[in-house]
Protein backbone atom coordinates (compact mmCIF):
# COMPACT_ATOMS: atom_id res chain seq x y z
CA UNK A 1 0.00 0.00 0.00
CA UNK A 2 1.49 3.35 -1.05
CA UNK A 3 0.55 6.46 0.83
CA UNK A 4 -0.57 8.36 -2.26
CA UNK A 5 -4.23 9.17 -2.43
CA UNK A 6 -4.44 11.16 -5.65
CA UNK A 7 -3.61 9.95 -9.16
CA UNK A 8 -3.00 13.14 -11.09
CA UNK A 9 -3.59 16.86 -11.19
CA UNK A 10 -5.92 18.16 -13.88
CA UNK A 11 -5.69 21.83 -12.94
CA UNK A 12 -3.16 23.86 -10.99
CA UNK A 13 -3.29 27.58 -10.28
CA UNK A 14 -0.24 28.37 -8.20
CA UNK A 15 -1.07 29.97 -4.90
CA UNK A 16 -4.80 29.66 -5.48
CA UNK A 17 -6.48 26.40 -6.41
CA UNK A 18 -5.91 22.91 -7.71
CA UNK A 19 -7.95 19.97 -8.96
CA UNK A 20 -6.80 16.36 -8.72
CA UNK A 21 -8.48 13.07 -9.49
CA UNK A 22 -8.46 9.70 -7.78
CA UNK A 23 -9.66 6.45 -9.24
CA UNK A 24 -11.07 3.90 -6.82
CA UNK A 25 -10.34 0.31 -7.77
CA UNK A 26 -10.88 -3.20 -6.39
CA UNK A 27 -7.11 -3.60 -6.79
CA UNK A 28 -6.71 -1.48 -3.61
CA UNK A 29 -6.22 -3.93 -0.75
CA UNK A 30 -7.67 -1.83 2.05
CA UNK A 31 -11.11 -1.80 0.43
CA UNK A 32 -11.47 -5.46 1.21
CA UNK A 33 -11.35 -4.68 4.92
CA UNK A 34 -13.75 -1.75 4.67
CA UNK A 35 -15.97 -3.55 4.63
CA UNK A 36 -15.56 -7.29 3.99
CA UNK A 37 -18.49 -8.06 1.69
CA UNK A 38 -19.11 -4.48 0.49
CA UNK A 39 -16.07 -2.36 -0.25
CA UNK A 40 -16.34 1.43 0.11
CA UNK A 41 -13.58 4.01 0.22
CA UNK A 42 -12.91 4.94 3.85
CA UNK A 43 -13.87 8.56 4.53
CA UNK A 44 -10.55 9.18 6.28
CA UNK A 45 -8.75 8.37 3.02
CA UNK A 46 -10.92 10.87 1.17
CA UNK A 47 -9.75 13.40 3.74
CA UNK A 48 -6.18 12.34 2.96
CA UNK A 49 -6.78 12.80 -0.78
CA UNK A 50 -7.86 16.36 0.00
CA UNK A 51 -4.90 16.83 2.36
CA UNK A 52 -2.51 15.78 -0.39
CA UNK A 53 -4.15 17.95 -3.05
CA UNK A 54 -4.33 20.98 -0.75
CA UNK A 55 -0.97 20.27 0.86
CA UNK A 56 0.83 20.21 -2.48
CA UNK A 57 -0.99 23.42 -3.45
CA UNK A 58 0.22 25.10 -0.24
CA UNK A 59 3.71 23.61 -0.54
CA UNK A 60 4.13 24.74 -4.12
CA UNK A 61 3.09 28.27 -3.11
CA UNK A 62 6.28 28.33 -1.03
CA UNK A 63 8.32 26.50 -3.67
CA UNK A 64 8.41 23.34 -1.52
CA UNK A 65 10.78 25.00 0.93
CA UNK A 66 8.46 24.33 3.88
CA UNK A 67 7.52 21.00 5.43
CA UNK A 68 3.74 21.29 5.18
CA UNK A 69 1.77 18.88 7.35
CA UNK A 70 -1.86 18.50 8.31
CA UNK A 71 -2.45 20.19 11.68
CA UNK A 72 -6.22 20.37 11.99
CA UNK A 73 -9.30 19.10 10.18
CA UNK A 74 -11.46 22.17 10.66
CA UNK A 75 -14.58 20.61 9.28
CA UNK A 76 -15.54 17.79 6.97
CA UNK A 77 -18.95 16.52 5.89
CA UNK A 78 -19.75 13.46 3.75
CA UNK A 79 -22.91 13.14 1.67
CA UNK A 80 -22.58 9.72 0.07
CA UNK A 81 -20.27 6.71 -0.03
CA UNK A 82 -17.79 5.89 -2.79
CA UNK A 83 -17.30 2.52 -4.47
CA UNK A 84 -14.70 0.79 -6.65
CA UNK A 85 -15.17 1.98 -10.23
CA UNK A 86 -15.76 5.57 -9.11
CA UNK A 87 -13.54 8.48 -10.14
CA UNK A 88 -13.33 11.30 -7.63
CA UNK A 89 -12.54 14.90 -8.45
CA UNK A 90 -10.81 16.71 -5.59
CA UNK A 91 -10.86 20.51 -5.67
CA UNK A 92 -8.86 22.56 -3.18
CA UNK A 93 -8.53 26.31 -2.63
CA UNK A 94 -6.10 28.25 -0.46
CA UNK A 95 -8.18 30.42 1.84
CA UNK A 96 -5.36 31.88 3.96
CA UNK A 97 -1.59 31.55 3.96
CA UNK A 98 1.01 32.86 6.40
CA UNK A 99 4.66 32.02 7.12
CA UNK A 100 3.76 29.40 9.71
CA UNK A 101 0.42 27.99 8.52
CA UNK A 102 -2.23 27.84 5.79
CA UNK A 103 -5.98 27.23 5.62
CA UNK A 104 -7.74 25.51 2.71
CA UNK A 105 -11.30 24.75 1.67
CA UNK A 106 -12.40 22.13 -0.80
CA UNK A 107 -14.87 19.63 -2.11
CA UNK A 108 -14.89 16.15 -3.56
CA UNK A 109 -17.32 15.26 -6.33
CA UNK A 110 -18.15 12.19 -8.36
CA UNK A 111 -19.53 13.11 -11.76
CA UNK A 112 -20.98 16.41 -10.53
CA UNK A 113 -22.48 14.80 -7.40
CA UNK A 114 -21.16 16.33 -4.18
CA UNK A 115 -19.51 13.66 -2.06
CA UNK A 116 -17.72 15.73 0.58
CA UNK A 117 -16.75 19.20 1.78
CA UNK A 118 -13.43 19.37 3.59
CA UNK A 119 -11.71 22.38 5.24
CA UNK A 120 -8.18 21.90 6.55
CA UNK A 121 -5.34 23.69 8.31
CA UNK A 122 -1.71 22.99 7.60
CA UNK A 123 1.32 23.83 9.68
CA UNK A 124 4.78 24.62 8.35
CA UNK A 125 6.50 22.58 11.00
CA UNK A 126 9.96 24.12 10.84
CA UNK A 127 8.33 27.42 11.79
CA UNK A 128 6.21 26.09 14.57
CA UNK A 129 7.15 23.27 16.82
CA UNK A 130 9.21 25.48 19.08
CA UNK A 131 12.40 23.64 19.89
CA UNK A 132 11.66 20.44 17.99
CA UNK A 133 14.17 19.77 15.26
CA UNK A 134 13.36 17.84 12.11
CA UNK A 135 15.61 16.23 9.50
CA UNK A 136 16.70 19.00 7.19
CA UNK A 137 15.64 17.50 3.90
CA UNK A 138 12.04 18.05 2.94
CA UNK A 139 10.69 14.59 3.66
CA UNK A 140 7.12 15.75 3.03
CA UNK A 141 7.47 16.58 -0.65
CA UNK A 142 9.15 13.54 -2.08
CA UNK A 143 9.90 12.97 -5.75
CA UNK A 144 6.70 10.93 -6.03
CA UNK A 145 4.61 13.96 -5.17
CA UNK A 146 6.64 16.32 -7.29
CA UNK A 147 6.24 14.02 -10.26
CA UNK A 148 2.46 14.45 -10.03
CA UNK A 149 3.10 18.10 -10.86
CA UNK A 150 4.91 17.47 -14.13
CA UNK A 151 3.39 19.27 -17.06
CA UNK A 152 0.59 20.83 -15.07
CA UNK A 153 1.80 23.96 -13.32
CA UNK A 154 1.07 27.31 -15.00
CA UNK B 1 -20.07 49.63 -1.75
CA UNK B 2 -18.97 50.45 1.76
CA UNK B 3 -16.07 48.45 3.14
CA UNK B 4 -16.72 46.79 6.47
CA UNK B 5 -14.09 49.13 7.95
CA UNK B 6 -16.08 52.25 7.08
CA UNK B 7 -19.19 51.21 8.91
CA UNK B 8 -18.99 51.88 12.62
CA UNK B 9 -19.34 48.48 14.24
CA UNK B 10 -20.63 48.57 17.79
CA UNK B 11 -18.71 46.71 20.48
CA UNK B 12 -21.65 44.30 20.78
CA UNK B 13 -21.55 43.51 17.07
CA UNK B 14 -17.82 42.92 17.28
CA UNK B 15 -18.32 40.63 20.29
CA UNK B 16 -20.96 38.59 18.43
CA UNK B 17 -18.69 37.99 15.47
CA UNK B 18 -15.69 37.19 17.68
CA UNK B 19 -17.88 34.76 19.59
CA UNK B 20 -18.90 33.01 16.33
CA UNK B 21 -15.29 32.76 15.25
CA UNK B 22 -14.23 31.18 18.54
CA UNK B 23 -17.18 28.74 18.58
CA UNK B 24 -16.21 27.57 15.07
CA UNK B 25 -12.46 27.50 15.60
CA UNK B 26 -12.46 25.83 19.00
CA UNK B 27 -15.60 23.71 18.90
CA UNK B 28 -16.84 25.19 22.19
CA UNK B 29 -20.39 26.21 23.06
CA UNK B 30 -21.50 29.82 22.69
CA UNK B 31 -22.14 30.19 26.41
CA UNK B 32 -18.54 29.25 27.17
CA UNK B 33 -17.31 32.23 25.16
CA UNK B 34 -17.74 34.97 27.75
CA UNK B 35 -15.88 38.29 27.67
CA UNK B 36 -13.49 37.24 30.43
CA UNK B 37 -12.84 33.70 29.16
CA UNK B 38 -9.16 33.02 28.46
CA UNK B 39 -8.39 31.36 25.14
CA UNK B 40 -5.98 28.78 26.50
CA UNK B 41 -7.11 27.87 30.02
CA UNK B 42 -10.88 28.31 29.54
CA UNK B 43 -11.43 27.55 25.87
CA UNK B 44 -8.64 25.03 25.24
CA UNK B 45 -6.87 26.90 22.43
CA UNK B 46 -3.42 25.78 21.32
CA UNK B 47 -0.89 27.23 18.91
CA UNK B 48 -2.54 25.86 15.76
CA UNK B 49 -5.85 27.28 17.01
CA UNK B 50 -4.31 30.74 17.42
CA UNK B 51 -3.38 30.70 13.75
CA UNK B 52 -6.84 29.44 12.78
CA UNK B 53 -8.43 32.21 14.87
CA UNK B 54 -6.29 34.90 13.22
CA UNK B 55 -7.25 33.64 9.73
CA UNK B 56 -10.94 33.61 10.63
CA UNK B 57 -10.85 37.07 12.23
CA UNK B 58 -9.14 38.46 9.12
CA UNK B 59 -11.93 37.03 7.01
CA UNK B 60 -14.79 38.03 9.33
CA UNK B 61 -13.68 41.65 9.70
CA UNK B 62 -11.91 42.15 6.33
CA UNK B 63 -8.71 43.28 8.03
CA UNK B 64 -5.10 42.16 8.00
CA UNK B 65 -3.74 40.98 11.33
CA UNK B 66 0.07 40.92 11.24
CA UNK B 67 1.70 38.03 13.02
CA UNK B 68 2.59 38.95 16.61
CA UNK B 69 0.28 41.98 16.71
CA UNK B 70 -2.70 40.22 18.32
CA UNK B 71 -0.75 37.63 20.32
CA UNK B 72 2.86 38.85 20.59
CA UNK B 73 3.85 36.18 23.10
CA UNK B 74 6.83 34.77 21.20
CA UNK B 75 8.85 37.96 20.85
CA UNK B 76 8.15 38.95 24.46
CA UNK B 77 9.12 35.55 25.83
CA UNK B 78 12.25 35.12 23.76
CA UNK B 79 13.81 38.49 24.54
CA UNK B 80 16.24 38.13 27.48
CA UNK B 81 16.19 41.89 28.13
CA UNK B 82 12.53 41.72 29.08
CA UNK B 83 12.64 38.69 31.33
CA UNK B 84 14.37 37.98 34.65
CA UNK B 85 13.84 34.83 36.73
CA UNK B 86 10.86 33.83 34.66
CA UNK B 87 9.10 37.14 35.14
CA UNK B 88 8.76 40.26 33.01
CA UNK B 89 10.99 43.10 34.19
CA UNK B 90 9.79 46.72 34.42
CA UNK B 91 11.12 47.19 30.88
CA UNK B 92 9.32 44.02 29.88
CA UNK B 93 6.05 45.28 31.32
CA UNK B 94 6.45 48.60 29.51
CA UNK B 95 7.03 46.69 26.27
CA UNK B 96 3.94 44.61 27.00
CA UNK B 97 1.82 47.72 27.48
CA UNK B 98 3.01 49.14 24.15
CA UNK B 99 2.59 45.91 22.21
CA UNK B 100 -0.70 44.82 23.73
CA UNK B 101 -2.83 47.90 24.46
CA UNK B 102 -5.85 45.68 23.90
CA UNK B 103 -5.20 43.64 27.04
CA UNK B 104 -5.85 44.40 30.69
CA UNK B 105 -2.63 43.83 32.61
CA UNK B 106 -3.78 44.98 36.08
CA UNK B 107 -3.90 41.49 37.53
CA UNK B 108 -0.96 40.19 35.54
CA UNK B 109 1.48 42.86 36.73
CA UNK B 110 1.03 41.77 40.35
CA UNK B 111 2.91 38.59 39.46
CA UNK B 112 4.22 38.97 35.90
CA UNK B 113 5.39 35.39 35.48
CA UNK B 114 5.83 34.45 31.81
CA UNK B 115 3.91 31.24 32.47
CA UNK B 116 0.90 33.41 33.14
CA UNK B 117 1.17 35.42 29.92
CA UNK B 118 -1.56 33.26 28.44
CA UNK B 119 -4.07 34.65 30.94
CA UNK B 120 -3.94 37.96 29.06
CA UNK B 121 -5.39 36.38 25.94
CA UNK B 122 -9.07 36.78 26.73
CA UNK B 123 -12.10 37.15 24.49
CA UNK B 124 -12.24 40.77 25.62
CA UNK B 125 -8.67 41.33 24.46
CA UNK B 126 -9.66 40.18 20.96
CA UNK B 127 -12.75 42.41 20.95
CA UNK B 128 -10.62 45.38 22.06
CA UNK B 129 -8.04 44.67 19.37
CA UNK B 130 -10.66 44.53 16.62
CA UNK B 131 -12.36 47.67 17.94
CA UNK B 132 -9.06 49.60 17.87
CA UNK B 133 -8.18 48.19 14.43
CA UNK B 134 -11.51 49.07 12.86
CA UNK B 135 -11.40 52.62 14.16
CA UNK B 136 -8.03 53.31 12.51
CA UNK C 1 -1.48 -4.77 4.69
CA UNK C 2 -4.80 -4.72 6.48
CA UNK C 3 -6.97 -1.67 6.97
CA UNK C 4 -7.68 -2.02 10.69
CA UNK C 5 -6.55 0.89 12.81
CA UNK C 6 -7.12 -0.44 16.33
CA UNK C 7 -5.73 -3.63 17.89
CA UNK C 8 -7.84 -4.27 20.95
CA UNK C 9 -10.75 -2.99 22.96
CA UNK C 10 -9.78 -2.44 26.59
CA UNK C 11 -12.96 -0.93 27.99
CA UNK C 12 -16.54 -0.74 26.79
CA UNK C 13 -19.54 0.83 28.50
CA UNK C 14 -22.56 0.20 26.31
CA UNK C 15 -23.99 3.40 24.92
CA UNK C 16 -21.41 5.51 26.75
CA UNK C 17 -17.69 5.07 26.26
CA UNK C 18 -15.04 2.89 24.68
CA UNK C 19 -11.27 2.68 25.10
CA UNK C 20 -9.08 0.96 22.53
CA UNK C 21 -5.37 0.53 21.91
CA UNK C 22 -3.28 0.58 18.73
CA UNK C 23 0.35 -0.45 18.46
CA UNK C 24 2.43 1.29 15.79
CA UNK C 25 5.03 -0.77 13.98
CA UNK C 26 7.51 -0.14 11.17
CA UNK C 27 5.89 -3.18 9.57
CA UNK C 28 3.01 -0.90 8.53
CA UNK C 29 3.74 -0.22 4.87
CA UNK C 30 2.50 3.36 4.58
CA UNK C 31 5.11 4.50 7.10
CA UNK C 32 7.73 4.15 4.37
CA UNK C 33 6.00 7.01 2.54
CA UNK C 34 4.94 8.98 5.62
CA UNK C 35 7.54 10.07 5.87
CA UNK C 36 10.85 8.85 4.54
CA UNK C 37 13.42 9.40 7.38
CA UNK C 38 10.60 10.47 9.70
CA UNK C 39 7.97 7.73 10.01
CA UNK C 40 4.84 8.82 11.88
CA UNK C 41 1.26 7.61 11.80
CA UNK C 42 -0.69 9.71 9.29
CA UNK C 43 -3.19 12.09 10.89
CA UNK C 44 -6.15 10.62 9.03
CA UNK C 45 -5.30 7.17 10.38
CA UNK C 46 -5.36 8.60 13.91
CA UNK C 47 -8.86 9.83 13.06
CA UNK C 48 -9.65 6.38 11.68
CA UNK C 49 -8.65 4.93 15.08
CA UNK C 50 -11.24 7.18 16.70
CA UNK C 51 -13.82 6.29 14.02
CA UNK C 52 -13.26 2.55 14.44
CA UNK C 53 -13.45 2.83 18.21
CA UNK C 54 -16.76 4.68 17.98
CA UNK C 55 -18.06 2.25 15.35
CA UNK C 56 -17.51 -0.75 17.60
CA UNK C 57 -19.32 1.03 20.41
CA UNK C 58 -22.26 1.62 18.05
CA UNK C 59 -22.23 -1.96 16.77
CA UNK C 60 -22.24 -3.36 20.30
CA UNK C 61 -24.84 -0.91 21.55
CA UNK C 62 -27.25 -1.55 18.67
CA UNK C 63 -26.48 -5.28 18.67
CA UNK C 64 -25.02 -5.32 15.14
CA UNK C 65 -28.23 -4.04 13.61
CA UNK C 66 -26.48 -2.23 10.74
CA UNK C 67 -23.84 -3.31 8.26
CA UNK C 68 -22.63 0.13 7.20
CA UNK C 69 -21.17 2.55 9.76
CA UNK C 70 -19.48 5.52 8.11
CA UNK C 71 -18.08 8.90 9.08
CA UNK C 72 -20.65 11.60 8.40
CA UNK C 73 -18.79 14.62 9.74
CA UNK C 74 -15.81 15.65 11.84
CA UNK C 75 -14.98 18.98 13.46
CA UNK C 76 -11.86 20.46 15.01
CA UNK C 77 -9.80 17.31 14.77
CA UNK C 78 -6.48 18.61 16.12
CA UNK C 79 -3.13 16.91 15.75
CA UNK C 80 -1.01 17.79 18.74
CA UNK C 81 1.98 15.53 18.53
CA UNK C 82 3.54 12.77 16.43
CA UNK C 83 3.13 9.03 16.96
CA UNK C 84 6.15 6.94 16.03
CA UNK C 85 6.79 3.22 15.49
CA UNK C 86 7.32 1.39 18.77
CA UNK C 87 4.64 3.50 20.48
CA UNK C 88 1.15 2.61 21.57
CA UNK C 89 -1.83 4.92 21.51
CA UNK C 90 -4.93 4.62 23.66
CA UNK C 91 -8.12 6.07 22.19
CA UNK C 92 -10.98 7.15 24.46
CA UNK C 93 -14.26 7.90 22.76
CA UNK C 94 -17.25 9.30 24.65
CA UNK C 95 -20.81 9.29 23.36
CA UNK C 96 -22.70 12.56 22.94
CA UNK C 97 -25.72 10.86 21.33
CA UNK C 98 -26.53 7.49 19.78
CA UNK C 99 -29.75 7.29 17.78
CA UNK C 100 -30.95 4.69 15.34
CA UNK C 101 -29.14 6.00 12.26
CA UNK C 102 -26.77 8.67 13.58
CA UNK C 103 -24.45 9.14 16.51
CA UNK C 104 -21.98 11.76 17.74
CA UNK C 105 -18.83 11.56 19.82
CA UNK C 106 -15.83 13.30 21.27
CA UNK C 107 -12.57 11.43 21.17
CA UNK C 108 -8.96 11.68 22.24
CA UNK C 109 -5.81 9.64 21.59
CA UNK C 110 -3.01 9.61 24.16
CA UNK C 111 0.40 7.97 24.01
CA UNK C 112 2.82 7.90 26.96
CA UNK C 113 0.95 10.73 28.66
CA UNK C 114 1.08 12.91 25.55
CA UNK C 115 -2.06 13.99 23.66
CA UNK C 116 -1.77 13.02 20.02
CA UNK C 117 -5.21 13.64 18.51
CA UNK C 118 -8.48 15.11 19.71
CA UNK C 119 -11.81 16.21 18.27
CA UNK C 120 -15.53 15.65 17.65
CA UNK C 121 -17.20 13.58 14.98
CA UNK C 122 -20.45 11.94 13.94
CA UNK C 123 -21.27 8.62 12.29
CA UNK C 124 -24.18 7.37 10.25
CA UNK C 125 -25.35 3.77 10.37
CA UNK C 126 -27.63 1.99 7.92
CA UNK C 127 -28.25 -1.16 5.94
CA UNK C 128 -27.93 -1.34 2.17
CA UNK C 129 -31.35 -3.02 2.20
CA UNK C 130 -32.87 0.27 3.43
CA UNK C 131 -32.65 1.60 -0.11
CA UNK C 132 -32.53 -1.70 -1.98
CA UNK C 133 -34.15 -4.79 -0.40
CA UNK C 134 -32.17 -7.05 -2.74
CA UNK C 135 -29.03 -6.08 -0.81
CA UNK C 136 -30.17 -7.70 2.46
CA UNK C 137 -27.93 -10.70 1.82
CA UNK C 138 -24.91 -8.40 1.45
CA UNK C 139 -25.77 -6.69 4.74
CA UNK C 140 -25.81 -10.11 6.41
CA UNK C 141 -22.37 -10.97 5.02
CA UNK C 142 -20.85 -7.69 6.19
CA UNK C 143 -22.39 -8.04 9.66
CA UNK C 144 -21.15 -11.64 9.98
CA UNK C 145 -17.63 -10.57 9.04
CA UNK C 146 -17.67 -7.66 11.46
CA UNK C 147 -18.85 -9.98 14.25
CA UNK C 148 -15.81 -12.20 13.60
CA UNK C 149 -13.53 -9.18 13.83
CA UNK C 150 -15.30 -8.10 17.01
CA UNK C 151 -14.34 -11.32 18.77
CA UNK C 152 -10.74 -10.84 17.68
CA UNK C 153 -10.63 -7.33 19.15
CA UNK C 154 -12.21 -8.35 22.43
CA UNK C 155 -9.70 -11.12 23.20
Amino acid sequence: MRWIWIDKFVEFNSGQSAVAIKNVTLAEEHLHDHFPGFPVMPECLMIEAMAQTAGILVGEAKKFQEKVILAKIKKCVFFDYVKPGDTLKIEANIESIAPEAAGTTGKITRQEQLIAEIDLMFSHIDKNLGGKKFPEENFVFTDTFKSLMQGITN
Amino acid sequence: MLEVKDMAMSRDEIFQKVQEVLVDALGVDEDEVTAKATLMADLGAESIDFLDIVFRLEKAFAIKIPREELFPAESLMNNPELISNGKLTAVGLAELRTRMPHTDITEFQKDPSINKLGSLFTVNAIVNYIDIKLKK
Amino acid sequence: MRFILIDKIVLLETGNRIKTVKCVSLAEEYLADHFPVFPVLPGVLLLQGLIESASWLVRETENFAHSMILLEEARNIKYKSFLSPGSQIEYTVDVKTIEENISSFTGIGISEGQEIVQGSFGLRHFNLADKNPAMAAVDDIVIENMKKRWWLLRQ
